[in-house]
């Protein structure tokens, strides 16, 4: 299949891309990587102090479990919100050499991914300092961050494409972000805080809030997800991904006309 | 041996294809017509050849280096360089704005098709070659637009693939690297196996550099053959 020749193809290219554009990153700010850590930590301080105690809305090992809702979100948000810019942004290359144009995305993700993977790391060390039980449940967590970066990946090949052409798509979609993100349960559990049909229906529909409520169920109570829905939103994102994928072969050549 | 063959080769631009929502709510949607850049132009180059382009603006000659190198496919026809290496140096060339001159060399190596490992061989050379100290570990972004051309060509220079194609850059930086480049240039595209396409405004360098002239027009081909004879005419062409 194309796809995979072209990652294969491509692939020193997409990692070098990532860590130069990581190294960039930090390389203006005094406190380098330690942002990567120190933004989502005190967001998550935030959090703890406005739901936590303002609102009273607690949950079973709060700090942990906000964390690890506040790291996948940065990662979900950052990777669709740029999706729609990406090609603008990337205009200098595509407009010299050949390049199949996912792969912009494919270095996106790589580089949000590792700032995913140190915030993982400060996770489990969370989870050591709070004593957080844990079973052979956590096992189910690589799945699940399995169908979590296809799903990203799914949404962001239709963005990217759309992107190209309607100038405002990115307002549009900042806007509708902020949306999802109050309805996804970053600072609260949508199962406790509404209960019946309208959460369940709230949490299996929107795969962002199902993935991060698995998520915790898996790291930080020992529950099973439901392996299910699970299924149905793997099924979901793979079909996106190839229609989103073959919408992109099929038009890259034009989108260096119109930008 | 032919080395480049295109066959037919049509590409259009759709002017009008940015939309915005304001505009596509509140306006009814304008029919655009697309524009015919290169219109049924079929030619080939033979390995190790120098082909110069000319025409006036618009007349398609960018566009047609642009799908030789790939960043677009035809509308129609094809274009056949044989499974060789193509790089395509032209004016205000891809760099990432906020990644260091060194890092932008890897950058586009790799998307030349280059290993890692190649382009490291070719680093030293290439920092050497373009002549701008300290700055090669700095932002692109911070470079003045002498810098960045220099940069640019001696990339594709060091770099050396099977094809090269020029889109008008033989003065780049000031009148000493003008002179480095050109020399650079010529023992470049001299060498027997090399093929290269150029596309320049500049009478007196076709002259010199290319063995054989494409005239374009509007797209389509004028006229293609010996340097001197179409040069002649395309003067004669232009005075009018």
């Amino acid at each position: 299949m194309r796809l995979i020749d072209d990652l294969k193809k491509y692939n020193e290219y997409t990692i070098y891309s990532a860590k130069a554009e990581l190294k960039s990153e930090v390389v203006t700010s005094y406190l380098d990587w330690i942002w990567w850590i120190l933004e989502p930590l005190l967001t998550m301080v935030i959090y703890v102090i406005v739901f936590g105690y303002i609102f009273k809305s607690s949950e079973p090992n709060f700090p942990v479990f906000l964390f690890i809702g506040i790291i996948m979100w940065n990662f979900f948000s950052k990777v669709i919100n740029s999706s729609t810019t990406l090609v603008k942004s990337n205009r200098g290359i595509i407009s010299k050499v050949y390049l199949p144009k996912y792969l912009l995305l494919v270095s996106n993700m790589y580089k949000n991914g590792y700032k995913l993977l140190f915030g993982l790391l400060v996770e489990l060390v969370m989870m050591v300092v709070f004593r957080v039980k844990i079973s052979p449940c956590i096992l189910m967590a690589i799945p699940i961050f399995a169908v979590f970066f296809l799903f990203c990946f799914a949404v962001s090949t239709i963005l990217l494409h759309f992107g190209v052409y309607v100038n405002d798509l990115s307002y549009v979609v900042s806007i509708l972000l902020k949306f999802v993100m109050y309805l996804t349960g970053v600072f609260y559990s949508i199962e406790n805080r509404i209960p019946g049909t309208a959460g369940m229906i709230l949490e299996r529909c929107n795969p962002v809030a199902f993935l991060i409520s698995s998520m915790r169920k898996v790291m930080i109570y020992r529950e099973m997800p439901s392996l299910l829905w699970l299924g149905i939103w793997f099924v979901f994102s793979v079909i996106l991904s190839v229609i989103g994928i073959r919408l992109i072969y099929k038009n890259e050549n034009s989108y260096v006309k119109v930008i | 041996m032919t080395a480049i063959e295109v066959k037919d080769l049509v590409i259009s631009y759709r002017p009008l294809n940015n939309v915005s929502i304001q505009k596509d709510l509140f306006r009814r949607k304008k029919k655009s017509k697309p524009f015919i850049a290169v219109n049924h132009v079929s030619f080939e180059v033979e390995q190790g050849e120098i082909l110069g382009l000319i025409g006036r603006n618009g007349s398609g000659k960018s566009t047609i280096l642009k799908a030789i190198a790939g960043v677009f496919t035809p509308d129609s026809g094809t274009i056949d360089l044989k499974g060789q290496s193509v790089a395509l140096l032209s004016i205000g060339v891809g760099f990432k704005p906020e990644m260091t001159g060194r890092e932008n060399i890897y950058i586009a190596g790799l998307l030349l098709g280059f290993s890692k490992a190649a382009i490291r061989e070719k680093e030293e050379a290439i920092v050497e070659f373009a002549e701008i100290g300290d700055f090669i570990d700095m932002p692109v972004k911070t470079y003045s637009s002498g810098m960045y051309s220099k940069l640019a060509f001696a990339i594709t220079a060091m770099l050396e693939t099977d094809i090269i194609l020029i889109d008008e850059v033989l003065s780049v930086g000031d009148e000493r690297f003008k002179k480095k480049s050109y020399e650079k240039m010529k023992e470049l595209i001299n060498s027997r196996e090399r093929t290269v396409v150029v596309v320049s405004h500049s009478l007196s360098t076709l002259k010199e550099l290319c063995s054989r002239v494409l005239w374009l027009n509007d797209g389509e081909i004028v006229k293609i053959g010996d340097t001197d004879e179409i040069l002649e005419e395309y003067q004669k062409y232009m005075r009018k």
